[in-house]
């Protein structure tokens, strides 16, 4: 056996860049995990999932926070995302060992890049790519929706009053970021 | 600077001086003026020549709707042609141009058609220019597009960066004139959230122009103060130099901001943004536009509408004239010819088409009952006037009004229709308007500015109540219903010389009276065949009275004539807005491939596929040619071991209790009996019975599927599953999601796969045949640890496997996978290697399955079972799909092998024909095999399964080019697929 060994490059890995009141940068080591909720079982699924976490799953479109720091994003009748801090390359295991067989697990780790974005004008920066309404009384904190922003699909979730978490495909992480460096270029 | 053509009062900063050029010559203004207004206040009248008889025109409005001022701004790159003077914010180190002359301004060498006009009537290029008929494309329209037109292009990259963006409110407000601020104001006090969008850089509307008060202050004050107040609120988002341009579905409007065009320098932020207002409500309060009267002459540089002379003098201190006359059908012209009087300018006359008493005392100026001006004089300036008593009358400046139209234009925009409105003489909005939208004030026809303060305001109530909103009780400005009492009056009938209808495109009085005596008498064709409200104007100043003599000629009412239909955008946008930041490498997304750092450092060419950039191939030192690179590739792989980053394919993870047979229901064949740990191909069929996509599908567990699409078909594959479990099958536990950018997944492939896999994948785990033959698939990690999955499957024929990790994983991967197989020559190779090596085994790729073809054609007839049910099954089954005589996948090779076969060629027996009548079918793939040593391809012909061995033509007629060729398997290499197995 030889002595290779791997090492971890994600696309935006480290970026952090500070315009005027934004700043914008790629969230250390999150972890992304789809979780399905199986036909006909889903309240089963359901209690395993508060019992789990300490927190009942939210409707579609809402997210909360976990009594161990995970956001638990409800996307769909049957599908739900868990992001939460995790470097290791095993978060499906991870969430497989706390729900069990209760939920069907997908790792989604490496198919997203996630930035985040803070600062009291985020909002205008985002008007110019963000098709939906990111008022407080539309879009609440822990408010989340799949969107397209510049022919890119992506996650927006709502996580204080001006601070957002925007998750896009981990290929065209260069064009997403530029996209969003743009828009903070563009309305400061 | 001249002083002279500048009177006290106005809205302009006197206290600062902005210094401009206008065709090279300096001239001054103030903050607050637009280039019209300054080149007013330097007595520059000559602006410009018309489009068609290079007539000399001047200025001859005050706002979006002119059609004669168009200029040239800005220098080089940044220059932008056909830009209205009227709306152009003044700017200290402005230059502008004038446009559309050969020569100066002055003299016009292109004035000579002004001369030639008895031969330049309407419909003048269809008669004229006939023949030779082979002329018109060649001479005749390059000519006349270089002789007629606007502004010019620099031709060059815009330097300005431009953007667009997203609003979202509760009610629109269209205008901020006195109807749009109250309705405004009522929404925003009942908590609404709002957004008043203006055109203009200073919000008032006609209230800047006019001397009018409301609450006892001056209108323009009024409106500052209004508007200050409205933008200071949380919930109101005040925009000026924003222009609503369309009304489009569901409450949606485009609007144009011009955020830095007031600026000189843009300082790298967008001179314009084109927003998309979502509202669930809107407020169109546009106002009204002045419409003129056409008669003799009446389109010399100092002839004006009556209201934009006022403007001129009221808000922006600037004289378009020092003796002035008032043409008017209305009681409106009166107000002109009292606002200049009040400003110290001489009237001469008021010259009312109606024989009644005094509208206004005009001190000093005569009063002319039942007058008409037939006739004027000056070439590049207004000297006199003649009316139709014969009386010529000395004036520098003639200020016309005709009337007000409602501007109702965005009423129209999803097909809404005018209403004639007699009172008025003038179209008013009709019942049907775009969803969630209401028309306030002077757009509506309330022409009196008390009744436009009331219906701002009960247009806003009624949105506002339908939104749900509490209403606190209304306060209502108080102002006087000025007198518009208006007699309609279109035309001077007396004048022989040209009277002008549309000022932008020539149209004139008898331009459509020929239009109607020669047939075009729907208002529709006038316009196609007059040009008539045309161009960057779109007939603002010009269609009521086009509509108006049309009907007269045709002895019609002019509701029966009716009107074009108004589309958007209102005024012009320019393609920069559109465009966005949509420009160079960022006009669409692109992604790359989780090796792509270490291909891009190790001589990889990229091809973008699908928006993916993938590596096209490595260039070694000493190459000559992408051929020499691919044949290496390609032998190389053959001969020992070769990589390549596959990981643009679609991978979809399926989990579930129900994926089994639900994908026996999406794919032809069966998956269900699939054991846990193998891989089988698999094909998809549309409900029409042709091949869809094709891939891998490997059952990784009992309840857990991972599916390979097509790199192209990724998404759509994606979509249809959805649909089909959503929709097609509800009741199946079926769970969906792209893995696709997930893994970073390699072809390992070539006799020395194994043996470089065994270097990579952790000793835990067997690759030997017998532990994993293949179609073998399973979790493995590699390197210490690192989850892995391993597929035994190929592309190439050769010995071969997949192996995925993470992606974040994939520049290290490649790395490793070189190193580990640095012992056995180990390369990487691209996108033209793999296309080489599976045309040599025969699969099947885009080329192939190209939304035309039959699991019978390219022979995977057996996959397409009969018994069980699966989407395209049944159609699949029509005769013309299974018919003997059906083309089949096939291998071709030149029978001079020293001849390069052609893709897209089409097979024609020995003797017969080139025609259509003969085709058998065609060449889909050819490569160059560095194996065989000569070319190959791929093709379909008709009935070929049993014609291996035959000599067929292969004809490209567009290359010019025939061959014979040998219909041969299409497996070129391995037939048996013994290096798959070994």
């Amino acid at each position: 056996m030889t002595e290779l060994s791997l090492f971890s490059t994600p696309p935006l890995d480290g970026y952090d860049k500070s315009t005027g009141d934004i700043r914008l940068y790629s969230p250390e080591a999150l972890a992304v995990v789809s979780i399905a909720l199986p036909l006909g079982s889903e309240d089963s699924a359901l209690a395993m999932i508060a019992s789990a976490y300490g927190v009942d799953l939210p409707s579609p479109g809402k997210s909360v926070i976990a009594t161990d720091g995970a956001r638990l994003v409800r996307l769909g009748l049957d599908q739900a995302f868990i992001i939460f801090p995790h470097s290791a390359p095993d978060a499906e295991d991870v969430v497989q060992g706390k729900l069990e067989d209760a939920v069907y697990v997908t790792d989604q780790t490496d198919a997203w890049t996630a930035l985040a974005i803070e600062g009291s004008s985020t909002r205008d920066a985002l008007e110019r790519i963000c098709p939906i309404d990111l008022h407080p009384e539309s879009f609440a904190v822990d408010d989340a929706a799949r969107t397209v922003m510049e022919h890119l699909g992506v996650l927006i979730i709502r996580a204080g009053d001006n601070d957002f978490l925007l998750l896009s495909a981990s290929s065209s992480a260069n064009s997403f970021l530029h996209a969003l460096e743009t828009s903070i270029a563009n309305a400061g | 600077m001249t002083r002279e053509f500048r009177v006290n009062g106005g809205l302009v900063d006197r206290s600062k001086t902005l210094g401009f050029t206008f065709n090279g010559k300096a001239m001054k203004g103030h903050p607050g003026d637009t280039l019209a207004s300054a080149l007013i206040a330097n007595g520059q009248k000559l602006v410009g020549r018309s489009f068609k008889y290079h007539r000399p025109r001047g200025v001859f409005t005050a706002g979006s709707e002119e059609p004669n001022a168009l200029v040239e701004l800005r220098d080089g790159a940044f220059t932008e042609p056909n830009t209205r003077a009227t709306v152009t914010e003044l700017f200290e180190g402005l230059s502008a141009r004038s446009q559309n002359h050969r020569g100066s301004l002055e003299f016009d060498i292109l004035s000579i058609n002004d001369m030639l006009h008895p031969f330049l009537s309407a419909g003048f290029y269809y008669k004229t220019f006939m023949w030779p008929k082979t002329f018109w494309e060649k001479v005749y329209e390059p000519f006349i597009r270089s002789a007629a037109g606007l502004g010019r292009l620099s031709m060059q990259e815009d330097p300005d960066c431009y953007d667009k963006g997203f609003i979202h409110c509760d009610v629109l407000v269209i205008g901020a004139g006195p109807a749009g601020l109250v309705a405004a104001r009522a929404a925003a006090e009942s908590g609404a959230r709002v957004v008043v969008a203006d055109e203009d850089f200073l919000p008032g509307g006609r209230l800047n122009a006019e001397t009018m008060e409301i609450d006892g202050s001056p209108g323009h004050a009024w409106a500052a103060t209004a508007a200050a107040e409205l933008a200071s609120m949380q919930n109101v988002r005040f925009m000026n130099r924003t222009t609503v341009y369309g009304a489009y579905d569901h409450g949606i409007y485009g609007a144009l901001e011009r955020s830095r065009d007031h600026i000189g320098d843009s300082g790298g932020k967008p001179r314009q943004i084109l927003w998309r207002i979502y509202s669930k409500r809107a407020v169109l309060a546009a106002g009204a536009m002045e419409r003129p009267i056409a008669f003799g002459n009446n389109d010399r540089p100092g002839i004006m509408l009556a209201g934009a002379v006022r403007a001129y003098v009221n808000r922006f201190g600037a004289a378009p004239g020092k003796k002035v006359a008032v043409f008017t059908n209305n009681d409106d012209g009166w107000r002109t010819a009292a606002d200049l009087a009040a400003s110290g300018i001489d009237v001469a006359a008021v010259i009312d088409v109606k024989n009644s008493g005094h509208a206004a005392d005009i001190p000093g100026a005569r009063h002319i009952p039942n007058g008409k001006v037939v006739d004027t004089s000056g070439r590049k300036c207004l000297k006199s006037i003649t009316l139709n008593t014969g009386e010529k009358i000395r004036v520098d400046c003639l200020a016309v009004s005709g009337g007000w139209n409602p501007n109702l234009h965005l009423t129209c925009h999803q097909r809404g229709r005018p209403q004639w409105n007699d009172e008025l003489s003038a179209f008013v909005p009709g019942v049907e308007l775009p969803a969630g939208m209401a028309v306030a004030g002077a757009a509506r026809g309330k022409m009196t500015l008390a009744s436009a303060l009331a219906d701002g305001n009960d247009a806003a109530v009624s949105q506002l109540e339908s939104l749900g909103f509490s209403i606190s009780a209304p306060d209502i400005p108080k102002a006087e219903d000025e007198p518009v009492n208006c007699t309609p009056f279109w035309h001077v009938g007396e004048s022989s010389s040209r009277s002008w209808i549309d000022l932008q495109n020539d149209v004139t009085v008898k331009d459509v009276k020929l239009a109607n005596s020669e047939g075009f008498r729907s208002v529709e064709l006038l316009k196609r065949y007059t040009t008539l409200g045309m161009a960057t104007d779109q007939g603002k100043t010009s269609n009521m009275a086009g509509l108006a003599i049309l009907a007269e000629a045709r002895g019609s009412s002019i509701p029966e004539v009716g009107t074009t239909i108004f589309r958007p955008p209102y005024t012009p946008v320019a393609l920069g807005a559109f465009a966005g930041r949509s420009r160079g490498r960022h006009f669409r997304p692109y992604r790359l491939a989780p090796s792509h750092e270490w291909a891009k450092s190790n001589g990889a060419g990229f091809v973008t596929v699908g928006g993916w950039m993938r590596a096209q191939w490595y260039v070694q030192s000493g190459e000559n040619g992408w051929r020499d690179s691919v044949d290496r590739e390609t032998l190389a792989t053959r001969n020992s071991v070769g990589i390549c980053d596959v990981s643009t394919l679609g991978k979809i993870d399926i989990k579930g209790g129900d994926v089994g047979a639900f994908l026996d229901k999406v794919y032809s064949n069966t998956f269900s009996t699939l054991p846990v740990g193998k891989v089988r191909y698999g094909l998809m069929l549309r409900e029409d019975g042709i091949c869809y996509d094709d891939g891998t599908t490997a059952r990784m567990g009992e309840n857990h599927y991972v599916m390979t699409t097509t790199t192209a078909n990724a998404v759509l594959v994606f979509r249809n599953l959805e649909f089909a479990r959503q929709c097609l099958w509800p009741d199946m536990d079926v769970h969906l999601i792209s893995i696709t950018d997930g893994w970073a997944q390699f072809s390992v492939a070539g006799p020395n796969s194994r043996n470089l896999l065994k270097k990579v994948i952790d000793p835990d785990y067997g690759v030997s045949n017998e532990s994993f033959p293949f179609m073998a698939c399973g979790k493995v990690t590699v390197c210490g640890g690192v989850p892995a999955r391993l597929f035994r499957i190929s592309f190439s024929g050769e010995l071969a496997y997949e192996i995925a990790v993470p992606s974040r994983y994939g520049n290290s991967m490649m790395a490793a996978l070189m190193e580990a197989g640095r012992e056995f020559d180990a390369i990487p190779y691209g996108t033209e290697a793999l296309g080489v090596m599976r045309i040599e085994k025969g699969h099947v790729t885009g080329n192939e399955l190209n939304g035309q073809t039959t699991a019978l054609n390219i022979g995977l007839g057996k996959m397409a079972g009969v018994k069980k049910d699966y989407i395209g099954n049944v159609l699949s089954r029509r005769p013309v799909m299974v018919s003997e005589d059906a083309i089949r996948l096939m291998g071709f090779r030149p029978v001079d092998r020293s001849r390069e076969l052609v893709a897209g060629s089409h097979f024609i027996a020995m003797g017969d024909p080139v025609d259509m009548k003969n085709d058998q079918g065609w060449m889909t793939s050819v490569a160059w095999s560095p194996h065989l040593g000569h070319s190959i391809g791929l093709g379909f012909i008709k009935r070929g399964h049993e014609r291996k061995g035959e000599i067929v033509r292969a004809v490209s007629p567009i290359h010019g080019m025939e061959m014979d060729v040998e219909i041969v398997s299409a497996h070129f290499i391995d037939p048996q697929g013994e290096r798959l197995r070994d």
